[in-house]
């Protein structure tokens, strides 16, 4: 059973089609990227996940059926526009929050206590959370949204603001929910971070999912039936090559219809070339991204 | 505590350890301890127990009747003197504080001499007068001696006979009616400055939609507003004591007369209680609903002071409603929205309201009310997610507005 289930929704604000078709699942234990260009319609997705709109089309299951107040408590949710009461001290403000979230005071507090420590925050517990920086406030959030050990979490940018040191740090706290048994949706446009940390991802424009699976797949059926080369010394002539190109320090050989990696590598080995590197032509997320888009566009 | 409860006692805790809540919370008492304070040094001012002296050449005076209890702690001492000369001598000692002389013909001429180095006190003079006029009456009979100097006795009474001033002029009991709709009126310009805050605070602080993902719509706007009337009812009952504590003390203890025998005329008061709770609820409804289109607090305190101005309009008609508390421009103020409440107090003091009007003016304040509460969840919900943009009150009445609500249990 899927943790989330989204089937064809659509949601129109008066004359504007925020979401047009949107189709998607997430399982338990995977993180899920939910990717798209600006204005594509990934926050309205959220919301409709989450029952802050009703779609005008479509089914949206959660956690094994339609969103209720009960499953607010199983949710981890950190907006695109979020914040904390930045009055309030800090530790007060996140326990006050995950008391809403079906904690009790005590439990919230003991289970902030690490969390704290790991973040590096302890000695701020008690500042007031307007006089925290921005990447400390960052790291408060993620930790509001994941005190109440939630089945579902979804985070939106969790990179934003962090140093390497604390992006490696939310990354191995990410993981370590996932080994747990929950499962991440995650939005953002850091596509490198897309490629390190989820299995599979949806990508949304203007509104439709134009590319939805697991990921190294995606890669796969971009792959534009390449090779990477590099070989020490000059390249004879190769069958089935059609074009060349340099693909930084090595050749990359677009390869004629019918052609595959397997031949051109044994015309390589028949030619007695001393080869370095010999790989499939992958694409980034980045590139497929925005050839995606692009092709959308036009 | 079911989340409901812990979105009160958040929003009470956030708003009541602030330093304009204590502000808010000690104005009225202040405001009610300078007025006693002002009224006891006026009271003072005109006290000076130093004895005051006569010399009478009359004859009228020769056996003297006291008009005060001698033993009373109001009575000055009335001392006679023989001669003028040891008088002047008591006066620049500064025995006495005044010194009158009566002149051999006094008894046809009236003619009162009075010598005195600083002005004698008031509550001098008048005992001075009050012990003359015994003495003049003094071959009358008691009881049309006491009557002539009792003086003019005038009571105005209203119509059915429920008004009444003893004294010909509004008492504090009378004004019992218009102090508790001017409570009203400072509890409604509190509140509702915490009830918009309230609502910016989520949006200024970009909590909103984490909020509104733990705890449903319904718990979070009943939530705040349970919080923000426990505030409004730890005012109100906080200045309900410090007033009972300043009569207490001001009646009793410091011996103000204007706060001693204090007569409720509780018809009147209910009267302005049963205006006044849907009144709080319509300015309440309507301050959510202003919170909730407006993105920062400052903007919000503004349209506050508005409001309450639009509260106190009735007085600057009080003329109108002095000289004709039962026309037709006063009942119809005093059932507007906004005016009605403290119309109703400045009213009472005057006439007695009749009934209908009552039943009128509350079935509009409880209409608008509703009004209000429908307008404030409309609002709630279409600009909830609405960061750093203001949402145009029209939209709150187009049928279909840009943002579709969310669901509401």
């Amino acid at each position: 059973m899927h943790v989330v289930e989204i089937q064809h929704v659509a949601k129109s604000f008066g004359p504007v089609k925020a979401v047009a078709d949107v189709s998607f699942e997430v399982d338990r234990g995977e993180i899920f990227g939910l990717l798209g260009p600006n204005g594509a319609g990934k926050t309205t997705t959220i919301r409709l996940m989450l029952d802050i709109f009703k779609p005008d089309r479509g089914t949206v299951s959660i956690l094994n059926g339609p969103m209720n107040d009960a499953k607010n408590d199983l949710i981890g949710y950190m907006p695109e526009e979020r914040g904390l009461y930045q009055d309030t001290p800090l530790d007060r403000c996140l326990i006050y929050l995950s008391t809403l979230k079906g904690l009790s005071t005590a439990e919230a507090q003991s289970r902030l206590e690490p969390y704290l420590e790991r973040f590096d925050l302890a000695k701020h517990r008690h500042k007031k959370v307007k006089e925290l920086s921005k990447g400390m406030q960052q790291k408060a959030q993620i930790i509001n949204t994941i005190l109440h050990k939630p089945e579902l979490v979804i985070i939106d940018e969790p990179f934003t603001a962090l140093d390497p040191l604390n992006t490696q740090l939310v990354k191995d706290v990410m993981r370590e929910l996932r080994d747990q048994g929950a499962a991440i949706l995650m939005s953002t446009h850091q596509m490198h971070q897309v490629e390190e940390l989820c299995d599979r991802i949806v990508l949304i424009d203007e509104g439709r999912d134009v590319l939805y699976g697991p990921l190294d797949d995606i890669r796969r059926r971009f792959s534009g039936h390449a090779v990477l080369v590099r070989a020490a010394g000059e390249l004879p002539h190769i069958e089935g090559v059609e074009d060349s190109a340099r693909h930084n320090n090595a050749l990359r050989l677009t390869l004629a219809s019918g052609v595959s990696p397997q031949q051109v590598l044994q015309d390589l080995m028949a030619k007695d070339v001393t080869i370095e590197k010999f790989e499939i032509a992958v694409p980034t997320l980045d590139e497929i991204f925005i050839r995606v888009v692009k092709e959308g566009d036009q | 505590m079911s989340k409901l409860w812990l979105i009160a006692k958040d929003e009470f805790r956030r708003n009541v350890y602030k330093k304009s809540f204590i502000l808010a919370l000690l104005s009225v008492p202040l405001m009610l301890a300078f007025n006693v304070g002002i009224g006891l040094i006026v009271e003072n001012l005109e006290k000076n127990p130093t004895p005051i002296g006569y010399v009478d050449h009359s004859g009228l005076l020769d056996h003297p009747i006291q008009a005060y209890d001698e033993n009373s702690s109001a009575a000055i001492p009335i001392i006679a003197y023989d001669s003028e000369d040891v008088a002047r001598e008591a006066l620049l000692t500064k025995e006495i504080q005044a010194l009158y002389v009566l002149s051999a013909d006094y008894r046809t001429t009236s003619n009162v001499a009075l010598y005195y180095v600083e002005e004698p006190a008031g509550n001098a003079t008048s005992q001075w007068y009050d012990f003359l006029q015994a003495n003049l009456l003094a071959n009358y009979p008691p009881k049309i001696a006491k009557r002539l100097i009792e003086g003019t006795r005038m009571t105005i009474r209203s119509p059915g006979g429920i008004i009444e001033m003893p004294a010909g002029g509004p008492t504090l009991s009378s004004m019992l009616p218009l102090i508790t709709s001017v409570a009203f009126v400072f509890l409604l310009l509190f509140s509702s400055g915490y009830l918009m805050s309230g609502v910016i605070t989520e949006k200024e602080n970009r909590t909103i939609e984490v909020i509104v993902t733990s705890v449903s719509t319904n718990d979070l706007v009943v939530g705040k507003v349970l919080g923000i009337v426990a505030i409004s009812l730890t005012q109100l009952i906080t200045w309900i004591l410090i007033a009972v504590l300043t009569i207490a003390i001001g009646g009793n203890l410091l011996g103000l007369t204007w706060l001693q025998d204090l007569s409720i005329n509780w018809t009147a008061i209910a009267k302005v209680i049963v205006i006044a709770l849907p009144s709080y609820v319509f300015a309440a409804g309507l301050m959510f609903t202003v919170g909730s289109t407006l993105t920062e607090a400052p903007e919000g305190q503004a349209v506050g002071s508005l409001f309450f101005m639009l509260h106190i309009l009735p007085v600057y008609m009080i003329v109108t409603l002095v000289e004709n508390p039962l026309g037709i421009q006063t009942a119809l103020l005093g059932t507007l929205p906004f005016t009605a409440l403290l119309t109703t107090g400045l009213r009472s003091i005057f006439t007695d309201i009749p009934l209908w009007q009552i039943t009128l003016s509350v079935a509009v304040q409880t209409l608008c009310a509703a009004g209000a509460l429908w307008l404030a969840g409309r609002a709630f919900r279409l600009g909830m997610l609405r960061y750093g943009q203001r949402l145009r009150i029209r939209e709150l009445f187009r049928r279909q507005p840009a943002l579709e609500e969310r669901r509401t249990s």
